[in-house]
């Protein structure tokens, strides 16, 4: 399924997204790296009409120069939505796409149904971060044979990852953002690698603690870079919670296989 | 050195015969099998006034072997009769079962007996497989994601959902959670190489019984050590657990005579059955994931049937004598192995109750105050 590639005018600037397949609408916010038609898009793309805005500054796309904060990235994320998609709708956030997609849900929460949040690179500690580009591959995949061939060049790769320091505070333990999580009345799925060491459980547990309704679900033998590492759990997971709602605690069965 | 008194509960009221696997249940008789249970609760619970530091049992299925399909439930008969010893599950068949039940029951052993257990998570031997028809192919993998789905239930704080390859939860929140913090010391079987890397991987106490040889058990051990360090990790003397069987008499004729009895049934009846089932596993299956720890294992196997008592006791694979002789062997295989655990397995076939009993009073007497400072 090839994605098209579209562009939006909005109110800070243009806007650069993808939409692949057929379906309810769903957004997904994509990580530091940038937009990587994993696995796990293509699987969703098969049931959702999927919209991956490529945020501004990344893949090569000019920065809004009103837009240099996560809230008002967030915001132009909302704006994104009422222009393309129209009504609310299920977000995806992965990693850095996560913490865009917890503050889209606090300032925008008219444009969110349900919201996932891949390993949300969000209330980390401070710390080392990876050091060069081979520390940050270890970091991020259990599985690194698992990625594919037609990975981005480096360049490009490495000019994303100058993105997150735009739009984020120096201190980037998010005060803000943890103040404002208990009132996100959001049914949330945080799906998190057991084996990730970019952002660590503790993160997460404190994120599953503070949203009201959430659900935390551990991803087995996966890094930080979940969807590269076991797209096939991911999948499992996504597409029951977004299928079925709070019904995705329940085993269906053999009725999961034609019970709508 | 600690001392663990374990036992393996077996059925002891059968003829000298082999039987394949699974023993035909109609040689079962239940009057029997309950007078059994009461010796052997009353054994264990003894070995807390004996001087013991653990009192241990595990989980068999299908065979006279060993009565104890859920070792847990002797766990729970042992937490109220006793204070000071640690219960020592060593332990649950981690593949065969659902890790959920393992971590809850753990935790409610764990508070009932007032933080005293030792979780022992195993992967249990070849034939284990058959009676709960899990395929062995498959058991490194369950066994790896089986323990790290435990860890995670005894220590999240928050609800939480498991998506793996061989297990997958939407909402797990055990109650009740273990008493010791982050959660009870493990101990992980560690006979061959790549058990012993995965003990120290998961910071467990690494697991030895039935030796072929000192040798054999030193190149684990250092494999083990050497894994935990890699992992940033030192172990103590006390994540080395030796097994062996043990009878300690009050002469070495005695001993070895009594040995000699219990080792008959032991070999003839418990595992003649065993062995035949083991081998169509080991030859059907991938239960090893190389040629290499399946040659292992089957050579050690070969080894010990083979060996005779004499042999055995001069390899330091059983112990067996007076209390000086047992110290002496003690002694001996500490200065081999380093270990700080060492795990008698009291009841060997059909060594009788009463001789175990007087051997608990030798060891309290006459063997503990010579080795209890190694």
């Amino acid at each position: 399924m090839q994605p098209q590639q579209r562009r939006v005018s909005l109110s800070s600037g243009e806007l650069t997204y993808f939409v692949a397949g057929e379906g309810r609408p769903l957004v997904y916010l994509h990580p530091a790296g940038g937009v990587h038609w994993t696995r796990v898009l293509e699987g969703l793309a098969e049931s959702f009409t999927l919209h991956v805005p490529v945020m501004p500054g990344f893949d090569g796309t000019s920065a809004h120069g009103a837009v240099k904060s996560m809230p008002t990235l967030a915001k132009l994320i909302g704006e994104f939505i009422e222009k393309v998609v129209g009504g609310p709708c299920d977000v995806i956030g992965c990693s850095f796409g996560g913490c865009v997609a917890l503050w889209l849900a606090t300032e925008r929460p008219d444009r969110v149904d349900h919201l996932v949040l891949e390993c949300p690179a969000v209330f980390r500690p401070k710390g080392a971060r990876p050091a060069d580009a081979e520390a940050l591959r270890k970091a991020l995949y259990a599985h690194p044979e698992k990625l594919p061939a037609d990975s981005k060049p480096a360049e490009l790769e490495a000019a994303n990852r100058r993105m997150p320091p735009h739009y984020r505070a120096p201190d980037d333990t998010d005060a803000e953002l943890l103040a404002k999580t208990a009132s996100i009345d959001k049914l949330t799925l945080i799906l998190h690698g057991t084996a990730d060491r970019t952002i660590p459980k503790e993160s997460v547990q404190l994120l599953k603690s503070r949203l009201p309704r959430s659900y935390l679900v551990y991803i087995w033998d996966a890094a930080h870079a979940i969807e590269v590492d076991q797209p096939e759990r991911v999948l499992a997971v996504l597409g029951s919670f977004l299928e079925r709602s709070e019904g995705f605690i329940v085993n269906w069965g053999t009725l999961a296989l034609d019970a709508g | 050195m600690k001392f663990s008194f374990f036992h393996l509960m077996p059925y002891t009221h059968l003829e000298l015969e082999s039987h394949d696997w699974p023993f035909p249940n109609r040689y079962f008789d239940p009057a029997k099998a309950s007078a059994l249970y009461r010796t052997y609760v009353e054994s264990m619970i003894h070995a807390e006034a004996c001087g013991f530091d653990w009192v241990g049992c595990n989980e068999h299925h299908f065979s006279p072997y060993g009565m104890m399909a859920n070792c847990n439930l002797i766990g729970g008969a042992l937490a109220y009769p006793t204070k000071r010893v640690k219960i020592a599950m060593i332990g649950n068949l981690v593949p065969l079962n659902n890790p959920i039940r393992i971590a809850e029951e753990y935790a409610m052993l764990d508070c009932m007996s007032g933080g005293r257990l030792v979780a022992g998570l195993m992967r249990g031997i070849p034939h284990e497989y058959l009676a709960y028809n899990i395929p062995p192919g498959e058991s490194w993998e369950r066994q790896r994601e089986a323990v790290q789905l435990i860890l995670k239930c005894w220590t999240e704080p928050e609800p939480f959902g498991w998506e793996g390859k061989h297990y997958q939860y939407r909402q797990v929140s055990i109650w009740p959670k273990p008493m010791q913090k982050p959660h009870p010391p493990l101990v992980i079987s560690a006979s061959n190489a790549d058990s012993a890397r995965f003990a120290a991987e998961m910071r467990a106490t690494m697991g030895m019984v039935l030796l072929a040889d000192l040798p054999s058990g030193k190149d684990c051990v250092r494999i083990y050590k050497e894994t935990a360090r890699v992992n940033g990790w030192e172990p103590a003397a006390e994540n080395v657990l030796v097994g062996m069987h043990t009878c300690i008499a009050e002469t070495d004729e005695e001993a070895r005579r009594w040995m000699a009895h219990g080792l008959k049934y032991f070999d003839q009846v418990l595992m003649g059955g065993l062995q035949a089932s083991q081998r169509i596993v080991l030859q059907k299956t991938r239960y090893f994931e190389n040629e290499e720890s399946r040659d292992r294992w089957k050579s050690r196997l070969d080894k010990r049937r083979t060996l005779t008592l004499d042999e055995a006791i001069e390899r330091g694979t059983v112990l067996c004598g007076s209390p000086e002789t047992v110290v002496a062997q003690i002694k001996r295989i500490h200065g081999e192995l380093g270990h700080g655990v060492f795990n008698f397995t009291v009841k060997v076939g059909t060594l009788p109750d009463e001789v175990i009993r007087r051997g608990m009073e030798l060891f309290r007497d006459r063997v503990h105050p010579h080795v209890r400072d190694l």
